[in-house]
């Protein structure tokens, strides 16, 4: 026995020490790669989920564009951006690369202490951040367009630009923290054998009564309260006197930021009963249900109505997505650094700026819209129209394929709708597919309106009313039953209690 | 090497590392939270507004009634698998067990997303019944933790018992009734409270199924989201407690009525 036990002691002595070599090995391995190269720079990314191109395509996923240009993406951009920042600038930099579920996730993460020192929110986030003097605005340097290595000044689309430039919080624009990364707009995806088009290009199809059950808005406070006030505002915003007015988008960006108390309350009335008319609040599976045709209509995010678009064709039937008539949320996600992190530190600095370029490099903006299906905020410029090329491999028809129609993007590519350069030749069966809301047209963009991050109070209230939205009312229960469901209550605690007490004596 | 040696109390202590990093450390911080407002000053107002909002108290009401709702739908249809297996003459008894615990080897998000199917070609359209359909998701998920623990009370119960029974002239029916089931008591609290518990929290079947309500699992989640870390905290102090009392009954129950023989229930 006593043998028995001393080797078992043993045994449980050699494990451990084991697991301590073991633990000890791992944590210097790190330690042991940072002392082999010289010292380099490293630089912490944080940015949503698959929202990079990873690389490894198969051969065939090659895309040649018209003008010759191949895009292939071999290995995650964030890992060739560090050889690329070596050859270019003869230093190393190792990109320590993470993801995060949710704006609200990052910010919660960020307060906890993590260090991050480039992120890539949205864009009232970016707005709180830059309310709470958190990020550090980019250098003079980043956009000095003579520097053929500053991608991202040279790239960026017009249109993009303006809306950064326009947008300001405290008196200054968002441009000078913000580089823009993806953006589009929201609308309504649909099912055009059960849902006209009329009927689709409103907010208010959420509350139609014909289609009862069988449409979905989106699980959270912005995008429902964004519809909300569609409808609540519907008659003013289609008002034609309104639509041409001098002051229009100002006015229209006011009106569907507007959190004023009553017009919250009204929300959460409208919303309350839109609840009894919707199939669910869905964040995700709104497109598998649109192609399980589960739903005729749901809330979409535009790139994501053109992924559910591709899978529908590839099952062989038609989604078309949609732009209410009254207004759409302009949302993008833009990539900021946080003070935090960089830390006065000019390397990690350059590091980051370099790391917005790099991606902000055409072929690179090409990738990442391959794989995300977004829409970047890269359009490259006279000397690089691999962006737009790569437009025309996607959605460009010519006569043989049928009805051709002008599609002008210029709004976004030049600045100028006219611009005869880009008017891409399609086929107009593209009308409400998955062109029209990767590219909208300008008629569309016209009506959009940025979501501003609405001050503490605000923000309070609207997340108050979402949750009283979301909860089981008590009230709804007659009181008569209330009551008898809590002396049942009542009476089952106190017959278990009775009965450990009587036990126990 | 031999003289090392240690007490056995000492093999405690990487249990003990862990309970105080993960179990009190966090609960001192909840406790804090749920305590304080904005700027750090003490306050009960969370407390008062838990109770006083009737979103709250409506919401931890259906908690409760899922909660209740799904455990007598999983005793009900395990007690009579449990008897009947536990009973029978079979001699592979344990191959028809396996049968029902099978399905807990797939991922339950598996299973929930398959049942989304099912369900939807039995009803057309789930969206009418969400209440029901939460039952059935959570019944689906729940039921072997109810099956498994019955089946084992009734397994290890002594056939002298029953013998005796009817040799003093009991019926089945009474047998059953006066010896059998009181002595499956513990395995029933024991299935209780491995249903009751989890299903009061667990919102992911809530929102595979498309019930959009809240219960108090994604109510704690909305506050946290929304920065309100106060009221977040202040509702999962109020669930701990609540399901502290309930533990409490349960096992001095369970244990009264195994005559202190079984420690069968551990409170999670």
């Amino acid at each position: 026995m006593k043998k028995i036990g001393s080797g078992l002691r043993r045994r449980v002595w050699l494990t451990a020490s084991a697991v301590c070599a073991f633990s000890l090995l791992w944590l210097w391995k790190p330690v042991q790669t940072v002392c082999a190269s010289e010292e380099p720079v490293i630089l912490r990314v944080c940015n949503w989920e698959e929202y990079i191109d990873l690389g490894e395509w198969d051969d065939e996923e090659a895309i040649t564009l018209d003008d010759g240009t191949v895009i292939f993406g071999e290995k995650p951009l964030y890992e060739e951006f560090e050889d690329w920042y070596k050859e270019t600038y003869g230093k190393t930099v190792r990109v320590e690369y993470s993801c995060f579920g949710t704006n609200e996730d990052l910010y919660n993460q960020l307060n906890l202490g993590d260090t991050y020192d480039l992120v890539c929110p949205s864009e009232y986030m970016i707005m709180k951040l830059m309310a709470e003097d958190k990020l550090l605005p980019y250098s003079d340097h980043f956009y000095m367009e003579s520097d053929e290595n500053n991608f991202y000044i040279n790239n960026v689309s017009p249109y993009i630009k303006k809306t950064l430039e326009t947008n300001e919080i405290n008196g200054e624009s968002w441009s000078k923290y913000a580089a823009g990364y993806m953006w589009g707009i929201t609308g309504v995806l649909y099912n055009p054998a059960l849902v006209s088009a009329d009927e689709a290009a409103t907010w208010e199809i959420f509350g139609n009564p014909k289609f009862n059950r069988q449409v979905t808005l989106k699980d959270n406070v912005r995008d429902s309260y964004f519809a909300a006030l569609g409808i609540l505002k519907a008659d003013e915003l289609t008002d034609e006197k309104f639509v041409h007015s001098a002051d229009y988008h100002e006015r229209l960006a006011d009106m569907m930021n507007d959190v004023s108390p009553e017009t919250i309350v009204q929300a959460q009335e409208l919303l309350d009963d839109l609840m009894d008319n919707l199939y669910s609040l869905e964040t995700d599976s709104g497109k598998a249900d649109m192609i399980t045709g589960k739903i005729v209509a749901n809330y979409q995010w535009s790139g994501d109505a053109v992924y559910a678009m591709d899978q529908a064709d590839a099952d062989g039937f038609e989604l078309k997505f949609a732009v209410p008539k009254e207004s759409t949320n302009l949302w993008f996600d833009g990539w900021v650094m946080l003070k935090s992190g960089i830390n006065d530190s000019v390397e990690r600095q350059h590091a980051a700026e370099a790391f917005v370029n790099f991606l902000s490099r055409t072929d690179n903006a090409v990738r990442n819209m391959y794989y995300i299906g977004y829409t970047s905020s890269i359009a490259g410029n006279d000397n690089d129209d691999t962006v737009y090329e790569y437009m025309n491999w996607c959605y460009g028809a010519s006569e043989e394929d049928g009805d051709i129609m002008e599609y002008p993007v210029g709004y976004f590519f030049s600045g100028d709708n006219r611009d005869k350069d880009y008017i891409l030749q399609a086929s107009s069966r593209q009308t409400g597919r998955q062109l029209y809301s990767q590219y909208p047209p300008q008629e569309v963009m016209d009506r959009t309106a940025v979501m501003r991050y609405f001050d503490a109070d605000a923000n309070k209230a609207i997340n108050q009313m979402w949750i009283d939205v979301r909860c089981f009312d008590i009230n709804d229960v007659p009181m008569g039953i209330r009551i008898a469901l809590l002396t049942a209550m009542l009476f089952i605690i106190w017959a278990l209690y009775k009965k450990s007490l009587s036990k126990n004596s | 090497m031999n003289k090392l040696r240690f007490q056995r109390s000492q093999l405690c202590i990487p249990y003990g590392l862990f309970l105080v990093c993960f179990v009190f450390a966090p609960l001192i911080v909840i406790i804090y939270y749920a305590f304080t407002d904005g700027e750090g000053q003490l306050t009960l107002e969370n407390l008062i507004s838990f109770f006083s909002s009737p979103n709250t108290i409506g919401t931890l009401a259906y908690s409760l009634g899922i909660a209740v709702a799904t455990t007598c739908c999983c005793l009900l249809l395990a007690y009579p698998i449990a008897y009947i297996l536990a009973r029978s003459s079979f001699k592979h008894k344990a191959v028809i067990l396996m049968v029902f615990v099978m399905p807990m080897w797939i991922n339950f998000t598996l299973r929930i997303t398959a049942l989304k199917e099912i369900l939807t070609v039995i009803e057309g359209n789930l969206a009418y019944h969400p209440f029901l359909n939460t039952l059935i998701g959570m019944t689906y998920d729940f039921l072997p933790f109810m099956i498994l623990p019955i089946y084992t009370t009734l397994e290890k119960l002594d056939n002298s018992l029953l013998e005796a029974a009817a040799d003093l002239g009991a019926d089945t029916v009474w047998t059953f009734l006066k010896v059998t089931f009181p002595l499956s008591v513990p395995g029933i609290i024991s299935g209780i409270v491995m249903v009751f518990l989890p299903s009061m929290t667990n919102y992911v079947v809530l929102d595979m199924l498309y019930n959009s309500t809240y219960i108090m699992g994604s109510l704690i989640g909305a506050y946290f989201s929304a920065y309100d870390w106060h009221s977040g905290s202040m509702i999962a102090l109020i669930l701990l407690i609540i399901i502290l009392v309930f533990t409490m009954f349960t096992n001095r129950y369970a244990d009264e009525d195994a005559g202190s023989s079984r420690g069968g229930v551990i409170g999670s």
